[in-house]
């Protein structure tokens, strides 16, 4: 497993994005109101202004930045909310990693995606490998008000999913509370001169006025990265979706909201079939819901699910076309010594993945990551403990709702390690063949480059040492719920609350 | 009796949650309020089943008093006794008894603590329980208002500073003594504290302001957080213990309008699956509305329906 990870990239907190009008540079505006941009798929960063006090106020001003060079015109926007170090619609809520690792997705709560791409190693350099910059921002989800039940439907991106590469273009899914689109992001670097119905403005010509034709030729142009809407799969999910997964067919996908999943065709968006319902007939006797659905990696017919219960139960399309009984149930029984007024809460899961190569899946609840053999469905073959210390402050957790926060862990590319995040910027990894397990921390201070993490510690109890940590001085607000593990290599992206880090492993 | 302690803690912060879900956006999450309804029925259990039947909750002074019942059942607390919670026998004997006018928060006997104070907040609170299922939340919002504003001589204050007062055995009783609102129709016993409780959390001293002013809506109970939460942050005890039992009394009632009015669906059937949850834990709560109910004919039906 590798132990020494060093940072590669972290975007900081950004107040506002916005697309120039003519060339499509991605503009992140961070608190110190440093200007990140991108031509092409380089970053280079322009101080505009020190802001000392980063509390930036409630005023929207628009600033006209100087023309670039290029002939690019900039317009910044301040961002609305004030009083905080961040501003909370900028809290990443999703990470991944697509099939090839080139391209890493986020999606925060304000309902933007940002597609980060690796730098194409420089052949020159054969010791740096490559950073992530920024690639595409667009706005996936807005908010959105349901009229009929008086409700607002958040436009936070609960989970981005890519599609698998099928020619020039990207394709992934991203989801809110209600709707899925399904996005095409495409690169253009030519442009094409000399329309005969157009001016170079874009104005029509006067057709009177055309006297000869000619073809338009292609000329190449600054790189631009557009991002699209190509499908809205909407109004299939009366509760809110917590995950989707894209089939090993390449043509379907599922999604679940708490009660039922359904699953959809990429092509058809005016129809979805329902493949499980756990809605009782009498909503009084509702005891469980879905939590997590993931497809099997291989096997397009098998999915799992997991409940707020702490079971698993995977399901057979083939069997029926309502998966109600499921073919599989994994379930661990529970230990009654450990019983509280918490230990439902705790037992529920907050997410599932199969591992790789299909045979295991992990599980999180909130104290512990398990692996299961999808064979045996008594027990897990692993359980790994990510904060046990937390157990006897789970009165306090619950008091402020930190009980409630939906860890997510993810596998490595070859199944041999596992991680997940925990608080106070905490994140741990668990080597399977090894048994042994670390701690890591994704702070600023921590991540200057070329410095490798060091492994943290939480005391439990007694005399704390040097560098430890005493659990009561965890900062509760500062959780890593999301991480991802690119598919082949040892580099990870770790969201802390706004901030994204990646790591990659040392270079010896 | 820690575990008591323990468990009334937990259920008001529980109770608060559900509150406070309902001014959530992105509307009420399912899971969450599921989850929060599973402590509340543990913490429930615990708190009956637990074997000190005489003994209530201490308050700060930590001086358990053991009053006289007196009544059967009748839940009694001294004056430093937090909630005044029956005991457990008696809230037993509460529950299947459709005749809780003799029981009443023990708080309204805490001599000389003004304890007619949760009295009449959960008298309003009963009053407004009735009241909510049969329309609007608007229109329930001024029928809560209305009753409570009968039961405690419109003054503001009634419910927050009730509880409040029943806790801190040194805080001063409100000055209001609601001597009709005693007489009124006096919520079971169990249920009190889980009124109150919620409306502690998340009530704060919402609704305290002119409860004679027009129907509430759901811009107030959003302007009402903010005091409760500044509240919250000034008092970690009052947090717990003060609070507007008319605005929980509110949730639930809008929880049973919503039942009866619409059929399930979406941000419906999540107040259904919500409320359903401690409520199909306590099937007696039911029985218990309704001798408050009898009080408020005209929509004891409709709650008894439910």
């Amino acid at each position: 497993m590798v132990l020494a990870w060093l940072p590669v990239a972290s975007a900081h907190p950004h107040r506002g994005r916005h697309w120039s009008s003519r060339s499509q540079i991605c503009v992140i505006v961070n608190t110190a109101l440093t200007l990140w941009s991108t031509e092409g798929s380089t970053v280079k960063t322009t101080a505009i202004e020190e802001v000392v006090n980063s509390r930036m106020t409630r005023t929207l001003t628009e600033i006209d930045s100087q023309e670039e060079s290029s002939g690019h015109s900039l317009l910044l926007q301040s961002c609305r909310c004030s009083s905080q170090e961040f501003c909370p619609a900028d809290i990443i809520s999703t990470v991944e990693f697509n099939y090839s690792g080139d391209l890493l997705a986020t999606g925060d709560k304000g309902g933007r995606v940002v597609i980060f791409q690796r730098e194409q190693e420089n052949k020159g350099r054969t010791h740096s490998r490559g950073e992530y910059n920024v690639y595409s921002t667009f706005q996936s989800h807005e908010p959105e008000f349901d009229y009929l039940k008086s409700l607002e439907i958040e436009e936070k991106i609960n989970k981005i999913r890519w599609l698998p590469q099928q020619n020039a273009a990207h394709f992934l899914l991203s989801t809110n509370d209600k709707t899925i689109k399904l996005w095409k992001i495409s690169e253009r670097d030519k442009r094409a001169e000399g329309y005969n119905l157009k001016d170079e403005d874009g104005r029509l010509r006067d057709p009177f006025r055309i006297t000869a034709l000619r073809v338009p030729i292609l000329k190449p142009m600054d790189l631009m990265v557009e991002a699209s809407p190509r499908r809205i799969f909407a109004n299939a999910h009366t509760y809110h979706i917590n995950s989707i997964s894209v089939n090993s067919d390449h043509e379907t996908y599922l999604s679940a909201d708490d009660l039922r999943i359904n699953l959809w065709h990429l092509e058809i968006t005016d129809r979805s079939f329902n493949i499980v319902d756990i809605k009782p007939a009498n909503m009084e006797e509702l005891t469980e819901v879905i939590t997590a659905a993931e497809f099997h990696p291989h096997q397009c017919n098998v999915l799992v699910y997991s409940s707020s219960k702490g079971t698993i139960r995977l399901c057979d399309m083939r069997s029926s076309a309502l998966c109600d009984r499921h073919a599989k149930f994994f379930e661990e029984p529970e230990d009654p010594s450990s019983r509280s007024f918490f230990s439902e809460i705790i037992s529920s899961i907050s997410d599932v993945k199969f591992s790789h190569s299909g045979r295991y899946m992990m599980t999180r609840d909130y104290l512990s990551v398990k692996v299961w053999d999808l064979n045996m469905e008594g027990r897990p073959v692993e359980t790994h403990q990510v904060h046990e210390y937390l157990r006897s402050k789970l009165c306090s957790l619950y008091e402020n709702d930190c009980i409630f926060d939906k860890f997510e862990c993810c596998w490595n590319g070859s199944d041999s390690a596992i991680m997940t995040g925990s608080y106070n910027n905490f994140f741990r990894m668990f080597d399977r063949n090894t048994r042994r397990d670390v701690t890591l921390e994704a702070s600023r201070e921590n991540s200057k480059p070329r410095a490798c993490l060091k492994p943290r510690k939480v005391c439990t109890g007694g005399k704390r040492k040097k560098d430890e940590i005493s659990v009561d001085s965890l900062d509760f607000n500062k959780k890593i719920l999301h991480t991802a593990w690119h598919p082949m290599e040892s580099i990870i992206a770790v969201a802390a609350t706004n901030n994204l880090y990646i790591f990659q492993d040392k270079i010896n | 009796m820690e575990f008591k302690l323990e468990a009334h803690r937990i259920v008001s912060i529980s109770l608060g949650k559900i509150y406070n879900s309902r001014v959530q956006r992105g509307g009420i999450k399912l899971h969450k309020n599921l989850l929060v309804s599973l402590v509340l029925r543990s913490a429930r259990q615990v708190y009956l089943s637990d074997p000190c039947p005489g003994l209530y909750l201490a308050g700060p002074t930590g001086i358990p008093t053991v009053p006289p019942p007196q009544q059967p059942g009748e839940p009694v607390a001294g004056p430093p006794s937090g909630w005044g919670e029956p005991p457990p026998p008696s809230a037993r004997a509460a529950w299947p008894e459709p005749e809780p006018q003799p029981q009443r928060p023990s708080v309204c006997h805490t001599p000389g603590t003004g304890s007619s104070e949760p009295v009449a907040a959960v008298a309003g609170a009963g009053d407004a329980l009735p009241g909510r299922e049969a329309d609007s939340a608007a229109a329930a919002w001024g029928r809560v208002e209305r009753p409570r504003a009968m039961a405690s001589g419109g003054g503001p204050d009634t419910c927050p500073e009730g509880p409040r007062a029943v806790r801190r055995p040194c805080g001063c009783p409100p000055a209001r003594e609601e001597q009709p609102a005693e007489d009124g129709s006096p919520a079971p016993p169990a249920p009190c504290p889980r009124k109150r409780g919620a409306a502690g959390v998340g009530g704060g001293r919402a609704g305290c302001p002119a409860p004679g002013s027009t129907p509430l809506k759901k811009p107030r109970r959003n302007s009402e957080e903010q005091p409760s939460t500044g509240e919250e942050d000034t008092d970690t005890d009052e947090e717990m213990e003060t609070g507007n039992v008319a605005n929980l009394i509110s949730i639930f009632g809008s929880s049973f309008s919503g039942l009866l009015r619409k059929s399930p669906a979406g941000g419906r059937e999540e107040e259904e699956a919500e409320e359903s949850g401690p409520e199909a834990a306590e099937p007696g709560q039911i029985c218990c509305d309704k001798p408050v109910l009898r009080d408020m004919s005209p929509w004891s039906t409709a709650i008894v329906a439910f």
